[in-house]
């Protein structure tokens, strides 16, 4: 059906992404000059002996022209090669790709508690206007969008952590491939799948409130629309019953403008991830970012923009993918 | 540019809606505190009382175990006194753990996360919509070449590219004098209010793309509408026809996204203060970054009463928000915003 | 007191039932095995949850790490690298002294003991020998002289290897000569501390290791002769140890030890709380009751050896003037910061050596809080109207923050200077600190120091010497009034000269004279340790209680 025409429209969206790519990382090799100091500052630590100031120089290769450095940059970038922060001692890659799992995590797990949590939430709401329900969700959503994330999880770990002890205060005891291996195989045990979620859940209701909130009053608007429009008064009279009409039609056309937003406020995902890995002391990418900057380690914080933002591109594609399957209209435009 | 059938729109909208009336409270009274900030804060909220330290807020007497301690003989004793700390009408939010007043504290933080707040939306408007303008007046080429930037400038997130862009630039603020000290009416005040210049300035770079994307659509919409085509055709110029034509429309759905805007902008800029990536102290964000170690134990309005302010003013911007897109233009997707 | 961990427990557990009961336990105590994380094994609780459930005990058997004794600690900052001789901050030094060792070592009340010298004795007066005893490194080469030649003089001279910041630690070494399992050390001098330095640093590594490895190899791995080996290091993150099998001397009953940190002192005290941690630093004076009225952990205080300061750089104006200086010392009320701010959990100081150690003066008071005086000699200096800036680190200190807060704004009032504070990265300020000129470091900061010798000297030869390795003062009165310390072999007259320097540096006024650290820890109540007065920590000598 949709088949060929969907997959020319992922190869030119995936077209598009690298175009962003490059603008990305063009835009972070530019940092590297916006430093105030030389490029060496960037990169070298304040007590670098002279030798290493050359090397690094050297390295860099700072002599060269522009042109020269800028393709050097990229041919590393290809080969995977992000740098070293002289100030840990390692591979900026090393650094960058042994935090992002955690960060991944984290927003994974945002997301689903959000998906979950608001579009049956937004359905009740809009197919029971004007009852307590929506009532309370329209309020819960008002609250949810307004609330800084990073004090919901101090308050969170005050209480759910700190004087009720149900939860972990911080850190990240287990990762989630060690409650997959843990649930796979001929004895499943259930014990690091607990574990894990007494490390992860505040920190995932944290960062996923905000969208907890904006995906059901998305959602409540979207029903509402739709299910005053024409068609849905349309099946109602060929005799479907109220269920099909609700979820099948309605909910399949007002999951496309959420998908939409959802890929547009990736961003603020992604950044709600760095403040909430700071509150929970959760060890991924936003924590090496902060520390990176407050360190002063150029490289390392370079390395993990260009992680973010071709992550970012990825993850777009694949929202705009599932766009394209869900409303085909973008894909023949 | 606002017509009388949209002013019918948005009385009528207020008047059936109890949220927006009390969104409009709220705004009013965040603007006017923040205004009057000198007037209306009892005491400076930089000073500090290390005597009056930790005073719960009014009507919340405190319980407090505080063990203290002295050095006998080389060794050290404690002693653990349980008192009955009573708060201080002076102080009706508490005091903090250097002694300065809460209520001030956060009146005087409603100044900085407006300040950042409009002058940000302001920034990124200022950029955003001429660019956008361009690119849907225009199309084609120009269009494209706008939008891969904007692409690129979306794939970093807000908070990320903030923080990094503040990291490489520096904390630079800018001192405004306060007129209520400077005329002598409150000479016990702090003289200026601090400015945060690096965070304004990049969060006005990180959102303009917002405001880029309402006014490319706009104008998109607008350069084949059968006027725009007749001015062309009688030779005005292109600005003068982007200017006269296409912005006044444009109007309406950047009001309602400028609003959603501040809203989102406040709640970045407290991040990046809770964070310590702003210039200035007297921030909502800040004071809870520092209300933090107290909250377990046992003094949590440090860290509560700026979250309640930050939702409060947030609350009464998104309602407002609302009411105004309900009235201005119903079909509008006003979720955007970082 | 009855003990509560099992109905905390029961708890999560009855909260957690949907997803398996009993097991849910084990699995929250940490036996899962995460090769990423930092899973602290929890001690004696799990001795108690064998008995309540028949699925724990199975599953405890089969994961094979539940049951040991494994101990969390939580630092404020984590290391800034792991070679011993390359840094000059206590984390670090705690971390690496978890396996590295020098040739004596401190009990815990501060005693010289034997570590890697089975005997020391000064053959002359400027040479003392070391007789070294049978060792092993954690990669099982044996120990010899020539390792501990080239450790001391790694650590002394600037151009073998690395010019390392604690060179001013071992005095004035002159050269080394590696004997027959001995090792003799001349000094350009009479170093009359001789074994105190040597006793609190030098610790030894291994020749062939450090020239066939890079500086970054030896800053991600450890090899060392010290009662724990590394299993794991994450830059930034988290230290792991398992003890030393081969050691000298006794194995370390401790069988697990983690090492991780964070400077938010409220996550620090959680962690304790929840029986994440079992040994928690800095714990901030308005949580020490909530941490002593818990049924899991108790508080252990102890006055550090730690001195808190602001230093001024003496080449930077207004800081080159010593009215200005002095008057910033009248500015600060130091008394009432330690009483409001920490409790009254620190000591009020009025010269760089602290009470008890060699070379305080007694007749040297701190002073006073003295607003109009301060205006006064401000006025004095010519420069009135300063504009000024104090740095401080983060959560590194007890309280460093709201201190340095409350100083800066009691500065800031006074009518004719302004201050402002700018918060700083530790390690990122220490760097600054470090390093070799003057120049690239901050003009006014607040910092502590640690002095683990109870010797005046080591706390002014560093920090104001001219030649001092982090050094901001340049004066010639000082320096000579050390040098002749430093040369007077009989302690006495050495003495009154070092109280002389001390009443000299009141005047001089270098530092705005803070107070005398306390150190407060968190302890598990299940954990027997107790804590030192040089800030290092030795869960070798912990045991389950």
């Amino acid at each position: 059906m949709a088949g060929t025409s969907l997959w020319r429209f992922v190869i030119k969206r995936s077209l598009q992404g690298i175009g962003v790519v490059w603008g990305v990382i063009t835009v972070v090799f530019a940092l590297r000059f916006v430093t105030p100091g030389s490029p060496i500052n960037a990169v070298a630590p304040l007590d670098a002996t002279q030798e290493t100031r050359q090397a690094i120089a050297a390295e860099l290769g700072l002599d060269q022209p522009l042109y020269v450095q800028y393709g050097q940059y990229l041919f590393d970038l290809i080969r995977g090669d992000m740098g070293y922060s002289y100030i840990k001692g390692q591979a900026v890659t090393t650094m960058v790709f042994s935090k992002l799992p955690a960060t991944v995590e984290l927003a994974v797990a945002a997301t689903v508690v959000a998906l979950v949590l608001s579009i049956p939430l937004g359905v009740l709401s809009a197919t029971r206007r004007n009852q307590p329900v929506d009532y309370g969700a329209t309020l819960f959503s008002l609250f949810g969008i307004s609330t800084p994330n990073f004090w919901l999880g101090i308050m969170m770990i005050l209480v759910l952590a700190v004087q009720l002890n149900i939860f972990n205060t911080s850190g990240r005891g287990v990762s989630s491939v060690d409650v997959a291996m843990s649930l796979v195989g001929p004895a499943p045990f259930f014990g690091t799948l607990v574990g894990w979620l007494s490390y992860v859940t505040l920190p995932a209701i944290a960062l996923g409130t905000y969208f907890t909130a904006l995906i059901t009053r998305l959602t409540r608007s979207g029903m509402l629309e739709e299910l005053g429009k024409s068609y849905v008064r349309a099946t109602r009279a060929k005799g479907a019953p109220e269920t099909l009409v609700r979820y099948k039609h309605a909910l399949r056309n007002t999951l496309i403008p959420v998908i939409t937003v959802l890929g547009l406020q990736l961003g603020t995902l992604i950044g709600g991830a760095v403040i909430t890995e700071a509150v929970f002391s959760w060890p991924g990418l936003g924590t090496l970012i902060i520390q990176s900057i407050n360190l002063r380690d150029w490289p390392a914080l370079q390395g993990s923009l260009i992680v973010i933002g071709v992550g970012f591109v990825l993850v777009n594609i694949v929202v705009d993918t599932i766009y394209g399957y869900l409303d085909p209209r973008v894909v023949y435009n | 540019m606002i017509s009388p059938r949209v002013l019918r729109n948005l009385k009528k909208e207020f008047r059936s809606s109890h949220l927006a009336k009390l969104g409009l409270v709220l705004v009013v009274a965040v603007l006017l505190v923040a205004a009057f900030a000198p007037l209306v804060a009892p005491h400076n909220p930089t000073a500090q009382n290390l005597d009056q330290s930790k005073l719960p807020p009014v009507g919340f007497a405190q319980t407090s175990t505080e063990t203290t301690s002295k050095m006998v003989n080389g060794s050290i004793q404690t002693v653990e006194n349980t008192t009955v700390i009573e708060p201080d009408l002076a102080h009706p939010l508490g005091t903090d753990g250097l002694g300065r007043d809460m209520l001030s504290r956060v009146i005087y933080g409603a100044r900085t996360s407006l300040m950042v707040g409009v002058l940000g939306t302001l920034l990124a408007v200022l950029i955003g919509v001429p660019v956008g303008l361009v690119a849907g007046y225009y199309g084609g080429s120009v269009d494209d070449a706008l939008m891969r930037v904007a692409d690129i400038s979306l794939a970093f997130p807000s908070l990320v590219l903030a923080i990094a862009l503040i990291g490489l630039w520096g904390r630079a603020t800018y001192s405004i004098p306060d007129p209520f000290v400077v005329a002598g009416l409150t000479p016990a005040m702090p003289e200026a209010s601090t400015l945060p210049v690096t965070v304004v300035v990049v969060v006005g770079l990180v959102n303009w793309v917002w405001f880029a994307r309402v006014a490319r659509g706009e104008a998109l919409s607008l350069r084949s509408e059968e006027y725009v085509k007749a001015a062309r055709a009688l030779g005005a110029s292109d600005g003068r026809i982007i200017w006269r034509h296409v912005l006044p429309n444009a109007v309406t759905p950047i009001i309602v996204l400028g609003t959603v805007q501040i809203a989102a902008i406040i709640l970045l800029e407290s991040s990046l203060s809770f964070l310590g990536f702003s210039g200035t102290t007297l921030s909502w964000g800040f004071d809870i970054s520092q209300g933090r170690d107290y909250v377990s134990s046992g003094q949590w309005w440090i860290a509560t009463m700026p979250g309640l302010a930050i939702m409060l003013s947030v609350i009464g911007i998104n309602l407002l928000g609302d009411w105004l897109r309900d009235a201005l233009d119903p079909d509008i997707e006003g979720e955007g915003g970082a | 007191m009855p003990r509560k961990e099992n109905e905390r427990n029961v708890d999560r557990r009855t909260f957690l039932k949907s997803a398996g009961g009993a097991a849910a336990t084990v699995a929250i105590a940490g036996c899962s095995g995460g090769n990423d994380g930092s899973t602290e094994t929890e001690a004696t609780t799990t001795a108690a949850e064998t008995t309540e459930g028949g699925d724990a005990t199975t599953t405890e058997e089969s994961d094979g790490e539940s049951g040991e004794f494994g101990v969390g600690v939580t630092l404020g900052q984590m290391d800034s690298g792991l070679d011993p001789q390359d840094n000059a901050e206590t984390p670090t030094d705690i971390i690496v002294s978890q396996a590295y060792e020098g040739l004596m070592g401190r009990d815990k009340e501060g005693a010289i003991v034997a570590k890697l010298a089975t005997e020391w004795e000064r053959v002359e007066p400027g040479t003392a020998r070391f007789t070294l005893r049978d060792a092993t490194f954690h990669n099982g080469d044996s120990l010899t002289a020539e390792d501990v030649r080239f450790s001391i003089r790694r650590i002394v001279f600037d151009d073998v290897d690395i010019a390392s910041p604690q060179k001013n630690d071992l005095g004035n070494v002159s050269d080394v000569v590696a004997g027959d399992g001995e090792v003799t050390v001349n000094f350009d001098g009479l170093n009359p501390i001789v074994f105190q330095l040597f006793a609190t640093n030098g610790q030894i590594m291994q020749k062939s290791w450090v020239e066939e490895n890079s500086r970054d190899y030896i800053n991600r791995n450890v090899n060392g002769t010290g009662p724990f080996q590394l299993t794991n290091y994450e830059s930034g993150n988290e230290v792991a140890f398992e003890p030393y099998e081969d050691y000298w001397d006794d194995t370390a009953a401790v069988q697990e030890l983690t090492v991780n940190s964070s400077s938010e002192s409220s996550t620090r005290v959680n962690r304790l709380l929840a029986e994440e941690s079992d040994i928690v630093t800095n714990v901030p004076p308005q949580e020490v009751s909530r941490v002593q009225n818990s049924d899991v952990a108790s508080i252990k205080s102890v006055a550090s050896t730690r001195v808190i300061f602001l230093q001024m750089r003496y080449d930077v104006e207004p800081f080159s003037n010593q009215k200005f200086r002095q008057a910033m010392n009248y500015a600060v009320d130091v008394e009432s910061i330690v009483e409001n701010v920490l409790n009254g959990f620190g000591k009020i100081t009025g010269q760089p050596t602290l009470d008890l150690f060699t070379g305080y003066n007694p007749d040297v008071d701190p002073y006073p809080y003295d607003p109009d005086e301060a205006e006064r000699l401000v006025e004095e200096s010519g420069f009135a109207g300063a504009e000024i800036t104090l740095q401080t680190p983060i959560g590194r200190y007890l309280k460093d923050v709201e201190v340095a807060q409350a100083a800066a704004n009691q500065i800031d009032s006074l009518s004719n200077v302004s201050c402002e504070l700018q918060q700083r990265e530790f390690s990122s300020l220490v760097q600054d600190i470090t390093t070799g000129n003057i120049e690239d470091k901050p003009a006014f900061n607040l910092l502590g120091w640690g002095n683990g010798e109870f010797d005046a000297a080591q706390t002014i030869i560093p920090l104001l010497t001219t030649d001092g390795a982090l050094t901001i003062l340049k004066n010639e009165e000082v320096d000579g009034l050390i040098q002749e310390a430093q040369n007077e072999p009989d302690p006495d007259a050495r003495e009154q000269i070092l109280q002389e320097a001390n009443a000299l540096l009141h005047d001089v006024a270098p530092w705005v004279f803070m107070h005398q650290q306390f150190s407060v820890y968190g302890v598990s109540d299940s954990l027997d340790w107790e804590p030192r007065a040089d800030e290092l920590i030795d869960p070798y000598t912990a045991t389950q209680k």
